[in-house]
């Protein structure tokens, strides 16, 4: 579904990104870990359009995407979600995911369809009673339940989750983590970048590790958790020789 | 997971309630028809506004008695009146990319000047009757929109404003330099008698007509754009342009083909003024005056409304009015205190105050000032 | 040749004073993200507090210090009461605020000392130093130039060195992180605002030394600012001082080499072509991302 190849992104000296590598096959979900700057959210940009590769190639579905406008990249069924949510404040949350419908891939034309349509967005979500609430109103919870629903109204072929799990609670993980699996089990591609590694185990098909921008390593998820060197990477040097 | 357009896999009964076919007008926002329609208030499934209809009979009631009031008026009334569609036509157009969109555009003017100054200088070098001279005057504007939009829409804020100021002076400076074809700042003056007038002079009877025809035209086009996907576009990006751009959202295309259309509304007002005046001067049409007017009007109106901006140009124009002709020397003084009232109590404006205030009973002015502080 | 010389040192002159009328906009600007469309009134309102204190025999670049004072003071004010209000608002917001202050102050000054053109004289500044090439250097244009430099020379000082200064930069850069140090942010930015009318003020002072004015230059004023400010970068002090020193010598030769009043226009140009390409300034790094991310 998704293959970058030499993906590379410099902002005067410092390289966010560096000659990135990796395929993720059709329905297998791909979890993205490493440390604070290691050029995760800035990979996320790059896919997604939002930043402009200085070099490497993005393919999705065969369909060069390098360089690409957000718009472009969106209706080409690539979705995200924002780290720090991005609500329409203004809007409902029902036309805040009528946007996605009438504008991505699915292209709807009239407004009172894609409304409509919302709703169904929600209920797979779980967000069909505040339909009619503005996001001002919600719980950080059914905020991020919102970043996924704007997603999902795409109708995505591939989805980029950009640590959908910070900040919340045991408790809270759960219900996204089982809405992540619905979608899993739907055969959705999935890219999650994350920091909690119960999630990570959890949904990951594969695990890929950046450390300063470059690929440190990526293989099954156990494997890739107990490798001394990204241990060492977030830890230290002092800590994976402890492991040792 | 297949998703084909109007189909969606994993959602059955989706197909059978998409697209009824049915032209109402839906429910699209906040900001609509004078906030008539509060999308909070649409708990229930089904969108659609029961007395969609309203609006529009209302509009056109208002039309009819604008038509109707000309007859019990004095030229010099009429004049006043005719200055008021004027700038409700001006309000709405700066609405559409600085309301809707939130690109403030501190130069609109220049699309004023450029369309009066194409009309004059068409109908004087060229001998064309204004009725070619109005639309030709439109469309240029609207194509220097088009061109100062690419590179100035990527920039926020301050700098769109700031920039846009930048362009309008300019323009106005490569005007009068060019005496040639504009008569430079001596100014050019229409053919209105004789052999060299293609059309004759409209009188205040017929520019009065002319306004009020541009100015409904202009509330007409806001209206549509407002309800429809376009509206909801702006709105997108208004509220969240990164976010509306990963949505699908074609942000550039969509904001240049708004200005262009705002740009092309200016043009028209500013031809029918140059028709209107005879004799135009760089340093009146490109007056960064207008602008600061149509500002106000739509922001104390009610910016991203409908009805807002013709309240606001209303009432500004009346008021201005009032007080030239009581507190002549004061009157900007007085005006300038309106201002800085008005938008320290109202930044919203007055309508979609109306709105809010009526849906939630809370009539508290105090409250936006304490939103806003610091 | 010669002309082309005299062009330059004219140009320099007058870009210095360019220079002190636009650093207190852009400090406004660069720490506040507030665009005050009333800055060019507030450096009228500086010349004729130091026009009517010529009057009674006060030597303008004495007036000046008084008419800083009594700026800083109405700025602080203003500021504390009015501009505080919209801090939070939209942008358009504190534009029309300000622009509705502009009306309020020029046509004040109109009604107060109606729209004719003044200036003040002093015996000194109408003598000039001749250099070689039969240049002249206004005496007058010649102080005025030297007090811009030093004036703005002192703004850096300030704003890099004490411990106000600091505040002042640091609220600019991030409010809520200020505020959470314990710097009081109102205050300082009402201190802002005062430093900034208070060194529009001055300027108006030394620009009454050296042309004449009336009312009716407060939105040229303004402009320049604009123009200076996004130049050189918002809130640095240097950058004001490079931008106005181009915006000075562009004015200069323009007028020079190009016919009527079409050297505005390139200065518009440049500003726009600034912007386009380099929103941050020649040498400025704005706080406030001036291009949507998309």
């Amino acid at each position: 579904m998704l293959a970058v190849q030499g993906l590379s992104r410099r902002f005067g000296g410092l390289h966010a990104v560096a000659d990135v590598s990796f395929t993720v096959p059709v329905g297998q979900t791909l979890g993205i870990i490493g440390p604070n700057g290691a050029g995760k959210s800035t990979l996320i940009n790059l896919v997604t359009g939002h930043l402009r590769p200085s070099a490497g190639r993005v393919e999705v579905a065969g369909q060069d995407l390098t360089g690409a406008r957000p718009w472009t990249v969106a209706k080409a069924g690539v979705a995200r979600t924002f780290q720090i949510v991005k609500p329409f404040r203004g809007m409902t949350v029902r036309e805040n995911v009528a946007i996605g419908l009438l504008y991505g891939r699915q292209g709807m034309r009239r407004m009172t369809a894609a409304l409509t349509a919302a709703d169904e967005v929600l209920d797979r979500v779980g967000l069909a009673g505040k339909a009619a609430a503005t996001p001002g109103e919600l719980t950080i919870t059914d905020a991020r339940r919102l970043e996924f629903a704007k997603a999902l109204a795409l109708r995505p072929r591939l989805l980029l989750l950009d640590e959908v799990m910070a900040g919340l609670r045991h408790t809270e993980i759960d219900p996204s983590l089982e809405l992540i699996h619905r979608l899993k089990a739907e055969g959705m591609t999935i890219i999650a970048v994350e920091h909690v590694m119960k999630a990570i185990l959890s949904i990951s098909d594969r695990v890929l590790v950046l450390h300063q921008g470059r690929v440190l390593t990526d293989g099954a998820p156990r494997d890739v958790l107990s490798d001394p060197r990204v241990i060492e990477a977030y830890l230290g040097h002092r800590y994976a020789r402890r492991e040792q | 997971m297949t998703s084909e357009r109007g189909e969606a896999a994993a959602v059955p009964g989706l197909t059978r309630r998409a697209d009824a076919g049915r032209d109402e007008v839906p429910d699209g926002g906040a900001a609509r028809h004078g906030g008539k329609a509060p999308p909070s208030a649409a708990s229930t499934r089904s969108p659609v506004t029961q007395r969609a209809w309203l609006p529009w009979a209302v509009g056109g009631l208002v039309l009819a008695a604008c038509f109707g009031l000309q007859s019990q008026l004095y030229a010099g009334q009429e004049r006043t009146v005719a200055t008021v569609f004027m700038f409700v036509g001006l309000a709405q157009a700066w609405n559409l990319i600085g309301g809707y969109t939130g690109y403030a555009c501190f130069g609109q003017v220049v699309f004023f000047g450029l369309g009066g100054y194409t009309t004059a200088a068409l109908m004087a070098h060229a001998h064309v009757s204004f009725w070619l001279a109005l639309p030709a005057s439109g469309l240029l504007a609207a194509i220097w929109a088009a061109l100062i939009g690419l590179p100035l829409l990527p920039l926020k804020g301050h700098y769109f404003a700031v920039a846009t100021l930048g362009v309008a002076e300019g323009t106005r400076e490569v005007v009068t330099n060019l005496p040639s074809l504009t008569g430079g700042g001596a100014g050019i003056s229409i053919p209105t008698v004789g052999a060299d007038a293609t059309t004759g002079y409209l009188g205040n009877d017929g520019f009065y007509v002319l306004f009020l025809l541009l100015a409904a035209v202009s509330v007409l086009v806001v209206a549509i754009v407002s309800a429809s996907k376009l509206g909801f576009a702006l709105r997108a990006i208004n509220q969240d342009e990164d976010a509306a751009a990963s949505l699908g959202v074609h942000t550039t295309r969509t904001k240049v083909s708004v200005f262009a259309l705002s740009g092309f509304l200016t043009g028209l007002l500013g031809a029918a003024y140059g028709f209107q005046q005879v004799t135009i001067f760089p340093a009146r049409l490109f007056d960064v005056n207008f602008t600061v007017l149509m500002v106000i009007m739509v922001i104390i109106g009610g910016s991203g409304t409908v009805v807002g901006p013709v309240i606001g140009a209303a009432f500004l124009q009346f008021v201005s009015e009032y007080l030239r002709q009581h507190f002549t020397e004061a009157h900007p003084f007085i005006l300038g205190a309106i201002v800085i009232v008005a938008v320290i109590l109202l930044p919203q404006g007055v309508v979609s105050y109306a709105g809010s205030a009526w849906r939630n009973r809370d009539f508290s002015l105090l409250d936006n000032i304490r939103k806003y502080r610091l | 040749m010669s002309q082309f010389f005299q062009a330059t040192i004219y140009g320099l002159l007058q870009g210095g004073l360019l220079a002190l009328i636009a650093a207190g906009f852009s400090l406004v600007w660069g720490v506040m993200n507030v665009v005050n469309l009333a800055h060019g009134a507030f450096v009228l309102v500086g010349a004729y507090l130091a026009w009517e204190l010529s009057r009674v025999g006060v030597d303008p670049f004495l007036g000046m210090l008084v008419a800083a004072l009594a700026l800083f003071a109405a700025g602080y004010a203003i500021q504390r009461l009015l501009v505080n209000l919209v801090v939070n608002a939209p942008v358009f917001i504190t534009l029309l605020l300000t622009f509705g202050l502009e009306l309020l102050l020029v046509n004040g000054l109109i009604l107060l000392f109606s729209a004719d053109y003044r200036s003040i004289r002093t015996s000194y500044a109408s003598r000039s130093l001749v250099l070689a090439g039969d240049v002249r250097v206004p005496v007058g244009r010649l102080l005025a130039f030297a007090v811009a430099i030093g004036i703005t020379l002192a703004l850096v000082a300030l704003v890099r060195r004490t411990r106000t200064g600091l505040a002042i930069m640091a609220t600019g850069m991030d409010r809520g992180a200020a505020r959470l140090m314990g710097i009081r942010a109102r205050h300082v930015y009402a201190l802002t605002f005062g430093i900034g009318a208070a060194i529009a003020g001055a300027a108006g002072a030394m620009v009454g030394t050296v042309d004449t004015f009336s009312p009716a230059d407060a939105g040229r004023f303004t402009l320049f600012s604009f123009v200076v400010a996004v130049l050189g970068g918002l809130g640095n002090m240097y950058g004001a001082l490079l931008g106005g020193l181009v915006l000075g010598l562009v004015e200069a030769w323009g007028s020079q080499y190009l016919p009527g009043t079409l050297v505005n226009a390139v200065a518009f140009a440049v500003l726009v072509a600034v912007l386009i390409v380099r929103p941050s300034g020649l040498i400025g790094r704005a706080h406030y991302a001036a291009r949507v991310e998309v």
